[in-house]
């Protein structure tokens, strides 16, 4: 293959065209800008406790109902404090609006049992039955199912 | 004036070279923001406010969770009770649940106890498969 001394080297152009990688990126961009939505409730400092048998809730987000149940006891639905008490009031209004409402309870891990307790009195004196305790999924590396 | 004066044309763009590196800026931004807010937890119906429903003792196991997190079990009949750890609940009901498919789990929880210590036994029971579950507080 040595033909004489001199050899051309061949530079073969190796890039790949990355004209297009503007159009991509601004592809993505407006994708991002457009899905993505806002909270319309405010994030609230509820520290959620774990759980292992933690499972996704197929419900359309008009069905669900956030209720916060901070570390002192009280309660928060779509960002207003509601004395415990009337919680049914409530929730009773928004549960005949909605049947097919789920009540989620984001409850702070640390909070004593009885203000968890009265708020699930109110919900069933409200009617409102499907509730959910929410959690995050448990990290738990030793738990192995044989 | 013999020589044409070469037309200086003033140009009037903004450059745009910098609008691909403001894209992808803005798109790490968004990347790395966007957090997906799941609904998930643990899924309890509870029982309507008139629904009492009369239990034989032996279908119930009580499962009274502690101020300090030692749950105390008492199997229906047996006056007899044992402190056990909230870990050890699920192959508990496993065990119970098998010799006796009727059974329903009484949580009782103290009024003081940490909600945690109640999700903690509700995982286990939910994870062991329990579906017959009665949440309410220790009087």
């Amino acid at each position: 293959m040595m033909r004489g001394g001199f050899e051309r080297k061949s530079k073969a152009a190796s890039e790949i065209p990355s004209s297009s990688l503007a159009d991509m990126a601004f592809l993505l961009l407006i994708f991002f800008m457009v899905s993505t939505t806002f909270r319309k409730e405010k994030k609230r400092d509820v520290v959620i406790p774990e759980a292992a048998a933690t499972k996704k809730i197929e419900a359309p987000r008009k069905d669900i109902l956030h209720l916060f149940v901070e570390r002192d006891g009280s309660v928060f639905i779509n960002d207003a404090n509601v004395p415990i008490e009337q919680v049914s009031n409530v929730v009773g209004p928004m549960y005949m609006g909605n049947p097919s409402m789920i009540v989620v309870l984001r409850s702070d891990a640390e909070v004593p049992y009885r203000f968890v307790d009265a708020v699930t009195k109110e919900l069933q004196e409200a009617r409102a039955v499907r509730v959910t305790f929410y959690t995050n999924v448990e990290q738990r590396i030793t738990r192995q199912r044989r | 004036m013999a020589l044409v004066r070469k037309k200086n044309r003033v140009t009037g763009e903004i450059p745009t070279a910098s609008m691909a590196d403001i894209a992808f800026l803005l798109l790490i931004f968004f990347l790395v923001t966007t957090v997906f807010d799941e609904e998930k937890g643990l899924q309890i119906v509870l029982p309507e406010p008139a629904e009492e429903v009369e239990v034989s003792q032996k279908n119930i196991l009580h499962i009274v969770i502690q101020a300090n997190g030692v749950v105390r079990l008492k199997r229906g009949e047996s006056p007899q009770e044992q402190l056990v750890q909230a870990g050890e609940l699920g192959n508990i009901w496993r065990l119970e649940y098998a010799q006796n498919d009727k059974l329903i789990a009484a949580v009782k929880t103290d009024p003081t106890a940490p909600y945690k210590f109640m999700i903690d036994v509700l995982d286990q029971l939910q994870d062991a498969g329990a579906e017959r579950i009665s949440l309410q507080i220790l009087e």
